[in-house]
């Protein structure tokens, strides 16, 4: 059994800076959670706190059944891999994936079995009597790996171990992580600012923003059902695209306006502003949300003046200028379109978000985060 | 999964957490040596400051309260002292750090040999201060030096002179022997700020059509300001502090030329055995250095 | 238009080529000069020690005098060694002229013994220097206690102080212990005097080590004493280096405090003995310089066998992995 939980923990530095604000956080048994916002969220301290790198400041920190907030590192059973790997310099590789087995004194013969199990796995079996200087970035993220596999942990911790490698490797390493965790059959805790990472790989995703929680959910969740504007610009990439303007009761429908812009409001958002004429609100696009102006239904349109043309090889985005604002959208690879010219866009109706402008907040939260 | 449960005590505000007992225990040996053999030196030496203590008069210890510093501070030869400190520190920094700057200019280019050099530069520094002392008193004597010698062989003179016992001479040449053996830590201290450059800024200044002479003006100088800052402190607190040489090479003499505040207080404490004036007149340059390095750091700090 | 033709070099590339030649020779000419200048500055006064040393009281005193000794002796250094046998008394001192009077002071023989004081205190100073510094040192650099910022500004305040506002303290100290004259006051005294500047340049090493290095040990199953021992120190070699260099050197040719503390050959220092064969008046130069040259011998053999420890030492060096 390997749960985590946090129990309002705050994290506070000398000259009151706080890291971490009242965290309450379950991590459960075999999970892949994964701790995602920029730099300076609170993550790594999260993170650290975990592994007893960090004292805990307020509150308790459970390990199943016990408080563990006075527990030094080494005597918690987890594994940690870092960003910049921290290879021991003065070993070989077969001493850097032994040296935590050794220190809890695991038979010699038993240590050289895993040694070389991981080894194998991880394809680095041959460089075992190389130094870390003589590997590549790649090579010595393995060794960092065989490291902390060969512990046989009940939590594995990962404090964003891909964010040195290049583009191409990244995506193969994940890949990789995500089987690891299958085989290992123990909790994860990954933590980065990749959104696309954390999508790709976690169980469950926590964005935090200056040490508060922002949202806890699983990939789709955050995604899809984002509840605040910081966790909609957070996940996806190109970020959504935010107008602001207010709602009019003109007519049957209320209706979104932006100058110009006039967007009709589709049930299940017209439900949720029953209350808000006049107030300001921020409309949420995402680009991969729009349609041929045809496609749409009426009330839909969204037009612009194209500012900039983004060809990414295997999509198409186009900037336009809608009332003031930069809108990103995908548009079909084939188009052709020139700066300058305006152009028409359909607005896909049941994809639309809604937030209050002062808080933050979105509209369509029906049930708890 | 295992957990070590006696240790997961949970922790409470006051007790210290294992990083900090393990800090304190790693600190503590240092902090027992440093309290006894430092801290309470230093204390002790002020609180002897504040009393009349004469070894001439062993008896009679009243309390003086400032009157020591008093009496040190309006002794017309206390001051004589300073100005004969400053002389010699002005005289001490500027000559190391010019040629330490001009040294480590030298051992920062890269040419066969160089790693010769630089194991010769270390040799000043490593000999003791009395053997130091003794060279100079040899190459400067009277009779027989090597100064007199080679002086005479040039024809720049034409019969052996008085040197360390000519008042005008004697600060000038102990500068010298002191400044001869601190050119290696302070040419090292330059080195490293030198190395610290990065090449990037040459590259840039040689593109913007810079030659060696203005790229030292306008790239190297300002780059080196923290490491000539620290030369220049250390520097200045070694000179001011400097005792061995005026022990060996003219016990302060002759008359009063080399008559500098570290010597004074040595002969007031451990001549004239008045430990109260001479623990003030300690104290007094202790609190002189301690601002002077102060100042150093302040205006350089200013100037980036 | 070719940038790089391959043709025969223009008028202009040959001047180029010339020109930097020409650069080339200035500059290695300069250096040249540059180093003999240094070496003469550097080497020059240890030169001259080194020459009198061997010279014999006659030759001593030629005016000018004799570069090179144009007869070399060594029995300057057989008197050092032989001290013992000679008995020096008012007698011999009186029939011979101080300068070619061939005698050697009364304290000759105490240069030895001297010597091994030093050794042996030097030492123990450099050992209670890695024994006291290098935990505290690795707690100050890698462990964020209350009171660590100011423990490092107090250690190195502790040396602004001139040694000279210390001495009476010092004394009273030591002489309360009732240890003057015993090789352990200066043990003690040189352990406050280096040690701040040991911690100095550990602290600063060990800050140059990744953290993510001692979080890796720790998670991996070390205690901070075991961090220190198994991951720190093998990698921190070149400041341990610079350390005990430092401590030993500081220790060998500290006199002030040795001046103060030490009355006999059971504790003296070799600076004294050498010291105070200057202010005898009546002994030979010759003789003196051979001191001098066997008082620089080792500390000068020491700097130049760790030579490039120092510099590596006092800098911060990246440790890549």
């Amino acid at each position: 059994m390997a749960r985590i939980e946090f129990k309002s923990v705050t994290k506070r530095y000398a000259g009151d800076v706080i890291a971490v604000d009242d965290l309450k956080l379950e991590i459960r048994d075999k999970e892949f959670v994964v701790l995602l916002g920029p730099s300076g969220c609170g993550k790594s301290t999260t993170l650290n706190m975990i592994a007893g790198l960090e004292d805990v400041t307020e509150g308790e920190l459970w390990f199943d059944d016990q408080i563990v907030n006075a527990l030094p590192p080494h005597k918690r059973d987890v594994a940690m891999v870092f960003q910049s790997y921290a290879l021991y310099p003065h070993k070989s590789v077969y001493e850097n994936i032994a040296f935590g087995l050794r220190m809890r004194k695991v038979a010699a013969a038993e240590i050289d079995r895993r040694v070389r199990d991981a080894a194998a796995k991880l394809e680095i079996g041959h460089l075992l009597n190389r130094r870390p200087s003589q590997l590549s970035g790649g090579q010595r993220q393995r060794v960092a790996l065989g490291r902390a596999m060969v512990r046989q942990p009940a939590v594995f911790l990962m404090d964003e171990p891909l964010s040195n490698l290049d583009a191409a490797l990244r995506i193969s390493m994940r890949a990789e992580i995500k089987h690891l965790h299958t085989a290992m059959q123990t909790t994860f805790v990954y933590v980065t600012h990749d959104q696309a990472e954390a999508l790709t790989l976690a169980d469950r995703i926590v964005v935090m923003k200056d040490g508060v929680i922002q949202q806890i959910g699983n990939p789709d969740d955050v995604y899809e059902r984002p509840r605040n504007m910081f966790v909609a610009s957070f996940l996806g990439n190109p970020a959504i695209n935010y107008l602001e303007g207010t709602i009019d009761r003109g007519g049957a429908s209320p209706v979104f306006r932006r100058g110009a812009l006039s967007i009709t409001l589709p049930p299940k958002l017209a439900a949720r502003v029953a209350a808000r004429e006049g107030q300001e609100l921020v409309l949420g696009l995402r680009p991969e949300d729009v349609c041929p102006a045809g496609e749409a239904g009426p009330g839909m349109a969204l037009s612009g003046v194209v500012d900039s043309v983004l060809p990414v090889g295997s999509d198409r985005f186009i900037g336009l200028k809608v009332e003031g604002r930069d809108v990103y959208v995908r548009v079909d690879k084939e188009a052709r379109h020139q700066e300058g010219t305006s152009i028409q866009l359909g607005l896909v109706a049941e994809r639309l978000h809604l937030f209050d402008k002062a808080t933050g907040m979105t509209l369509l939260e029906g049930a708890s985060p | 999964m295992t957990t070590d449960v006696a240790a997961a005590k949970p922790r409470l505000r006051g007790p210290l957490s294992y990083d900090e007992r393990v800090a304190f225990l790693f600190v503590a040996p240092l902090a027992a040596v440093l309290m006894a053999v430092a801290v309470f030196p230093i204390l002790y030496s002020f609180y002897i400051s504040l009393f009349s203590v004469k070894l001439t008069r062993p008896g009679r210890t009243p309390f003086v309260g400032l009157g020591n510093y008093v009496t040190v501070l309006s002794d017309p030869q206390f001051w004589h002292a300073v100005e004969r400190t400053a002389f010699f520190a002005v005289l001490c920094v500027v000559a190391v750090s010019v040629l330490a700057l001009l040294i480590a200019m030298l051992l920062n280019e890269e040419f066969p040999g160089r790693r010769v050099l630089s194991a010769v530069l270390l040799v000043p520094w490593a000999i003791p201060y009395v053997a130091n002392a003794l060279m100079w008193k040899w190459i400067y004597d009277s009779n027989y030096g090597a100064l007199n010698g080679l002086l005479y062989q040039l024809d720049f003179i034409n019969s052996y002179m008085v040197w360390l016992g000519d008042s005008d001479k004697t600060l000038a040449l102990i500068a010298n022997a002191f400044v001869w053996k601190e050119v290696p830590l302070a040419t090292i201290l330059l080195l490293v700020g030198l190395k610290t450059i990065p090449a990037d800024l040459h590259a840039a200044a040689k593109v913007d059509g810079a030659n060696a002479i203005s790229r030292f003006f306008h790239v190297t100088l300002p780059s080196l300001k923290s490491s000539f800052g620290l030369v220049v402190v250390y520097e200045t607190m070694m000179a001011i502090r400097h005792f061995d040489l005026f022990f060996i090479l003219t016990e302060g003499g002759p008359g009063d030329a080399s008559h500098v505040v570290a010597w004074r207080i040595y002969v007031e404490t451990f001549r004239n055995l008045s430990f109260g004036t001479g623990a003030a007149m300690a104290y007094i340059l202790a609190l002189a250095t301690l601002a002077l390095a102060y100042a150093i750091i302040r205006a350089l700090a200013r100037k980036i | 238009m070719a940038i790089v033709s391959a043709a025969a070099p223009s008028a202009e590339v040959r001047h180029y080529r010339a020109h930097s030649r020409l650069k080339r020779v200035g500059r290695g000419l300069a250096l040249a000069v540059a180093s003999l200048l240094f070496l003469g500055y550097v080497l020059a006064p240890i030169a001259w020690l080194v020459s009198s040393s061997f010279q014999s009281e006659h030759e001593i005193i030629s005016k000018p005098p004799h570069w090179i000794p144009q007869a070399p002796t060594a029995q300057n250094f057989a008197a050092i060694f032989t001290a013992r046998d000679k008995t020096v008394t008012y007698e011999t001192r009186k029939a011979r002229d101080p300068a070619s009077g061939g005698f050697i002071p009364s304290t000759a023989s105490n240069l030895l013994p001297a010597m091994l004081n030093s050794f042996i205190v030097a030492c123990a100073v450099v050992a209670l220097n890695l024994l006291v510094g290098v935990p505290a040192a690795y707690a100050m650099a890698k462990i964020h206690f209350r009171g660590r910022q100011a423990s490092i500004y107090t250690i190195l305040a502790t040396r602004v102080i001139p040694d000279i506002a210390l001495v009476v303290p010092f004394f009273l100290f030591i002489r309360n212990l009732g240890l003057l004259d015993n090789i352990w006051s200066l043990i003690i005294t040189y352990l406050a005097v280096t040690v701040p500047f040991s911690v100095f340049v550990l602290v600063s090493y060990f800050e140059s080590l990744p953290d993510e290095l001692d979080k890796a040990a720790r998670v991996d199953g070390c205690s901070r004493l075991q961090t220190l021992t198994r991951v720190y120190l093998p990698l921190a070699r070149p400041s341990l280096v610079a350390v005990i260099l430092f401590a030993f050197l500081a220790s060998w040719n500290e006199f002030l405090l040795a001046l103060m503390f030490t009355q006999t050959t059971a504790s003296q220092t070799l600076p004294i003995v050498v010291a105070s064969f200057t202010s005898d008046f009546t002994i030979s130069f010759s003789f003196i310089n051979a001191a001098g040259v066997l008082a620089i011998i080792p500390p000068v053999i020491l700097a130049l066998v760790f030579e490039r420890y120092i510099v590596s030492g006092l800098t911060a060096g990246a440790v890549k992995g």
